[in-house]
């Protein structure tokens, strides 16, 4: 399938929408406060996937889609927030399932509300199922089926107690399908684009074989920043999480979260262009470059460690972007390091805000790259021109 | 509990909390009931803080780049930009029984974070201070430029709280 970047943004603007109505029918239903933390598609393998869920448990409720749209949506929280979820409930525990179940009904009414409208048919949903699910079990029929797929994920967050939910929804067939390739509004993707472009040469619409391919590439790039990271340090350095998504950039920095930050930004030259940022809570940045620095430094973060990152931030990028010139067949290379320190939103929101001017979607590739033995973690972020990817990953299939 | 209309998208605002509205980057929320209004990590993005004092209607912006009026994006996320950011405030503020002439403004962010993004900060404080001037709104109270990230807090007195990624605070 040939997916349309500007439909897959009128599509995640939905989703957006959806899970606002999904949060704040929740808030009415508990009186407590919940809020729509992110909504994204990803890319990926069903293998990634039972990867990335393995080990996790969860409770939720999934309902079929008839209608306007068909397959299914679920809606999902981490069982160890079981207690928390069901002391908000009218009822409290003794309601258990059924509550649940009830809470699961009227979210998922929400989050399917805007689709129907959009699509101007009704969307009728089965009687929903509570279950409980081990790892990637949780997620809808077929996500975890052939070579990949888009999974359309919200996460929504309560702001004073700890408790997540995610609502999922998958475009494996039919009319959800039609929207994300751009066939059932190839016009109507109000907001997906930055109002340039319109001009003919510029191809939104990438086959979908090409991002898994691009996906895997962003993986293997995180697997070579960490080993530059092992190789820099002598610490054994792992990838925890390697994803390819689809998100409004505005949210970009919210992800990123208002704890101060220390790490370098990097722009990419070629094609695609776009921002690197590399970004270390402030301990785990003093404790990297420290393992570097044949003495301790004067000053965690001072001069001595700024070089440090530096150079580090240089190997990783290099290592990350190694490769995407051979398999896109084009050239890239990167900028000198810029040292940042400050609040974690407020060093990525300039990357954010410069790509924003023609774009307000965007693939990023996150990576969290752990360091054991000096217990440090960093968050590489990859911003890429939508165009220009869209344009390399098209000739990729070409070729 | 109230809701919020947030512009972005048009749907409600996306965090609410009892006497608190987080506002995220290019949105913007208003504030009847004496809610604080958040916003948090402005690196090179401005925020613009309305008040009229007589009725206490508050407003707040996190707007990312400083003009939208020529472009489509502009209407479909008014808070994405200065210029039509302000100009979408200022309308929700009047519709919640606000009075244009009675409004002064606040304004903070817009630092020159990095050299790789040229002067994205300081562009975004001189559209808004251009905006609100032809506006005929005072700009009573700045802290901008500079390379520090900021989060703000509105109060519902009227007063801008800065907090700079040092733990710095001032009260504008």
């Amino acid at each position: 399938m040939r997916v349309d970047v500007r439909a897959l943004g009128a599509c995640n603007r939905l989703a957006e929408r959806g899970a606002g109505q999904a949060a704040g029918a929740l808030t009415d239903l508990t009186g407590t406060d919940l809020s729509v933390e992110v909504t994204g598609a990803s890319v990926a393998s069903g293998e990634d996937l039972a990867e990335a869920f393995a080990g996790r448990e969860s409770i939720g409720v999934s309902v079929g889609l008839r209608g306007g749209l068909e397959g299914e949506a679920v809606l999902a929280f981490d069982a160890d927030n079981v207690d928390a979820l069901l002391s908000l409930l009218p009822g409290g525990s003794s309601m258990g399932r059924s509550a649940v179940t009830e809470v699961g009904n009227i979210a998922l009414g929400g989050f399917l509300d805007g689709w129907a409208n959009y699509l101007g048919k009704a969307i009728d949903m089965t009687p929903p199922r509570y279950f409980e699910a081990d790892g990637a079990a949780v997620l809808p029929d077929g996500a975890l089926a052939g070579d990949g797929v888009f999974l359309f994920e919200s996460r929504l967050d309560a702001t004073t107690t700890d408790l997540d939910f995610s609502i999922y929804m998958l475009p494996d067939s039919g009319q959800f399908r039609d929207l994300v390739v751009g066939k059932t509004a190839p016009a109507a993707a109000p907001g997906a684009d930055g109002g340039a472009g319109n001009d003919g040469t510029d191809s939104t619409a990438v086959p979908y074989e090409s991002l898994s391919t691009f996906a895997s590439l962003a993986k293997r790039g995180s697997a070579n920043a960490a080993d530059n990271i092992a190789m820099m340090t002598g610490l054994d350095t792992n990838v925890d999480v390697s994803r390819l998504r689809f998100v409004p950039l505005a949210d970009v920095p919210a992800e990123v979260g208002v704890e101060p930050h220390a790490g370098t930004v990097f722009e990419l030259q070629g094609e695609p262009s776009g921002y690197l940022a590399i970004l270390f809570e402030e301990e785990s940045a003093a404790k990297i470059a420290a393992s570097m620095l044949p003495s301790e430094p004067d000053e965690p973060l001072g001069g001595m460690a700024e070089n440090a990152l530096c150079e580090l931030g240089n190997v990783m990028t290099s290592g990350f972007i190694d490769g995407w010139a051979n398999v896109l067949g084009t050239s890239i290379s990167h900028s000198p390091p810029e040292f940042v320190h400050d609040i974690g939103s407020a060093t990525i929101s300039p990357l954010v805000a410069k790509l924003s001017r023609r774009q307000d979607y965007g693939f990023v590739i996150d990576a969290a790259i752990q360091t054991e033995g000096v217990q440090s973690r960093c968050d590489v972020y990859a911003l890429p021109d939508e165009r220009e990817l869209a344009r390399a990953l098209d000739r990729l299939s070409e070729s | 509990m109230s809701h919020h209309r947030s512009s972005r998208g048009g749907e409600l605002s996306r965090e609410r909390d009892s006497g608190r509205i987080k506002v995220g980057v290019s949105d913007l929320s208003v504030a009847t009931d004496g809610e604080t209004l958040t916003t948090s990590g402005l690196g090179s993005c401005v925020a613009v803080a309305l008040v009229d004092e007589s009725t206490g209607v508050r407003g707040l912006l996190h707007a990312m780049l400083p003009n939208g009026t020529e472009s489509e994006t502009g209407i479909e996320r008014p808070g994405k930009y200065v210029d039509t950011g302000i100009k979408r405030l200022i309308g929700e503020l009047e519709a919640a029984g606000a009075s244009p002439r009675r409004l002064e403004a606040r304004v903070a962010g817009g630092a020159e974070m990095l050299d790789l993004t040229d002067a994205i900060g300081p562009r975004n404080v001189a559209r808004a201070e251009q905006c609100l001037d032809a506006a005929g709104i005072p700009v009573v109270e700045r802290a901008v430029g500079d390379d520090v990230g900021r989060t703000v807090r509105f109060r519902a007195d009227g007063r801008l709280v800065v907090r700079a990624a040092d733990g710095f605070e001032r009260t504008l």
